[in-house]
């Protein structure tokens, strides 16, 4: 099982599928559901850089960061101070599930989305929001 | 669950969290029931635990403050300065509560100090009159009349415990990004409110840059509270209330990682444990048309513990189905030109109102459905992720059929909207000069303003009944002895619909200390 997991946080998406254990699959996301799944999220974080960091940090580029070392962003529980792993899909997933049963002192004050498919839309969502700047001009 | 327990203790890292720990984390996510975990630790069956079946206290003290947003902490340092022992708990790591993930508004006025310094009229009378005039009905006109009176000095008293506000004033709508500290963080300027009571700006907010000021306003309370002394707890959360056999709350069964503890109170325990947001059964059981909004907006304490806990030990409980419903349509400022209609395609409210109101208008009288529409000057510029566009043409006819309005009903309201705005009048809801223009540049669009499709933000404002001094009271009218509450587990100063940012956080930092300090007097004064 470790083993598995492991790679799971280093596979890509497609990869992943032919692997994973029960339960852990990574649904196909709704970027648009993933929209408002994402609003409770913006209590604290924003995905456009421009808005900088709130209570967490902001979350431009966010998958394929390491966790927990934003410049600027002064408010890390220690366990994310010392974090080492990478910001996936696949792991965003899994902590959101449950935060406080994956670390256990975070500081984030949310209860993570216990819908799977909500993760996989917030996700969807983030995927996009992410790497979008809301400065462009809006597309007719 | 033994097991699981072991495997989430195990996670704790003592360093650097590596892959195997995220690894084990996983284990512990997946072997674990989700919703057990999230819900907490089993409850005892009964709503409230008689003095006598509870065999030793684990811990003792005079106050016990249950929650620590604005109200539990401004409780506890009140409790404080009466020199009794007080200790304050948080089911969650951290301290802070909804209020430090807050804008960090406090509605002031009456002349606060700040308010002097910038030559900016107001008054207490003034001030009273816009809340009773332009909120719900029926309001607690006792808790309105003595939170305008004390304004000022409640002001004060934020200030020496050391929130800073900043020497500056903005007349932007909408929570200042930039770091002026006050502003018209409400309806004040919007008809009908501008012409029941003289406006003034009352948001008072830490002059920090970006929108966080509710952090800001929490470190400087909490640094406070930890020069003060006063023992805090995290992880440990209210489950049930301790009753003597004579009624009297004496104390609380509260669960933590390493089981149940028992907390005696001897003076009083205060309830300050936020809303009910993010307790979705309850949510739709009392307040459906907030349940319907996209996003529950709140602290993920937000789950109506102290509310059910005081409500079993015999407290009324208030307004339960009201909160804020938010459509935060500006800034920028140009949308405001735009006209906002319901699924009849007609107007029902002037476009400018604070965004608590329109949003109010929108989910509790307009069936949660609503667009705004714009011509080109009023559309939005820039891409936004909260109100999608459902339709965008160069001739109205064309963009009510794709939005599907009723024939001819968007034409008829914006030739009704446009004959009276050429000439600088908004017979129907007094729209302000500012915004008011006829819409005449094509292409015309459709924003979708619904309650289940834009980003629309809500927040509960039911609660227990309280006093002025936080006493809560029963359905009889009869404080419960040793009960106290504050913020939004009581019915307070916020009603619906929400007129200005600020009255909640107000709310809680004025009456918190006040229920803190008849705490620590164990309801004798």
């Amino acid at each position: 099982m470790a083993l598995r997991l492991f790679l799971l946080a280093l596979l890509p998406l497609a990869a992943v599928a032919q692997i994973e254990e029960p339960g852990t699959r990574l649904l196909e996301g709704d970027a648009e559901r993933g929209r408002l799944v994402f609003g409770q999220c913006r209590t604290c974080h924003y995905p456009d850089p421009a808005m900088g960091h709130n209570n967490g940090p902001n979350l431009h580029r966010i998958f394929g960061r390491v966790a927990g070392k934003q410049e600027g962003f002064e408010y890390y529980s220690e366990t994310f101070k010392q974090a080492e792993f990478v910001w996936t899909p696949q792991l965003l997933n899994l902590w959101l599930a449950n935060p406080r049963a994956m670390f256990p002192d975070s500081t984030m004050m949310s209860l993570g989305v216990v819908d799977a498919q909500q993760r996989a839309d917030l996700i969807a969502y983030l995927k996009q929001a992410s790497v979008k700047k809301l400065t462009q001009e809006d597309p007719p | 669950m033994d097991r699981e327990r072991e495997q989430g203790a195990a996670l704790k890292p003592a360093k650097g969290v590596r892959r195997r720990q995220i690894l084990a984390g996983v284990g512990a996510v997946f072997g674990t029931g989700l919703a057990a975990s999230i819900a907490g630790a089993q409850s005892p069956p009964q709503s409230t635990v008689a003095r006598s079946e509870v065999r030793s206290w684990d811990i003792t003290t005079d106050v016990l403050v249950a929650g620590s947003g604005a109200a539990g902490v401004c409780a506890a340092l009140e409790a404080k300065t009466q020199n009794v022992e007080v200790l304050l708990i948080e089911s969650l790591p951290r301290l802070g509560g909804a209020s430090a993930m807050s804008g960090g508004v406090v509605y002031a006025g009456g002349g606060t100090s700040l308010q002097r310094a910038l030559n900016i009229e107001d008054s207490v009378e003034a001030m009273y009159e816009f809340i009773v005039t332009s909120g719900s009905r029926h309001p607690q006109l006792d808790k309105i009349q003595l939170y305008c009176e004390s304004s000022p000095a409640h002001f004060d008293w934020l200030v020496a415990q050391g929130v800073t506000y900043k020497q500056s004033f903005t007349k932007a709508k909408g929570l200042p990004f930039g770091d002026e500290s006050l502003y018209y963080s409400g309806n004040e300027l919007a008809w009908p409110s501008a012409e029941l009571a003289r406006p003034a700006p009352r948001g008072h907010v830490p002059g920090v840059p970006g929108m966080n000021g509710g952090r800001t306003l929490m470190e400087a309370l909490l640094a406070r509270l930890k020069k003060l002394g006063v023992a805090t707890r995290t992880g440990l959360a209210g489950q049930r209330l301790v009753v003597e056999n004579d009624g009297r709350v004496v104390g609380m069964v509260v669960e933590g990682a390493s089981g149940t503890v028992n907390i005696r109170a001897r003076n009083g325990v205060v309830l300050a444990c936020g809303g009910f947001i993010h307790n979705r059964d309850m949510l739709r059981r009392y307040a459906p048309e907030l349940y319907d909004c996209s996003v529950p907006w709140g602290n993920a304490g937000d789950l109506g513990g102290g509310i059910n806990m005081g409500i079993a030990a015999g407290a009324e409980a208030l307004r339960m189905h009201q909160g804020f419903a938010i459509a935060p349509m500006y800034p920028p400022e140009n949308v405001l030109s735009g006209i906002v209609v319901n699924a009849s395609g007609q107007r029902f409210i002037s476009e400018e109102s604070y965004h608590g109101v329109l949003g109010h208008a929108i989910a509790f009288h307009q069936q949660g459905k609503a667009w705004l529409i714009t011509d080109s000057a009023s559309s939005y510029s820039f891409a936004q992720d909260n109100f999608p566009l459902v339709a965008r043409s160069n001739t109205l006819g064309d963009l009510a059929a794709l939005a599907g309005f009723p024939q001819g009903a968007l034409q008829h309201t914006l030739a009704y909207y446009n004959r009276f705005a050429s000439v600088g009048r908004d017979p129907l809801f007094q729209k302000n000069h500012q915004f008011l223009r006829p819409l005449q540049g094509p292409p015309y669009s459709a924003w979708d303003v619904s309650v289940d499709r834009a980003f629309f933000p809500a927040h509960t404002f039911g609660g227990l009944h309280t006093d002025v001094d936080g006493r809560v009271i029963n359905s009889f009218g009869d404080a419960i002895p040793g009960l106290f509450a504050a913020g939004r587990t009581v019915a307070g100063l916020p009603t619906a619909p929400y007129i200005a940012s600020g009255l909640s956080v107000g709310d809680c930092s004025f009456f918190g200390r006040r229920a803190g300090i008849a705490a620590a007097q164990g309801g004798t004064a």
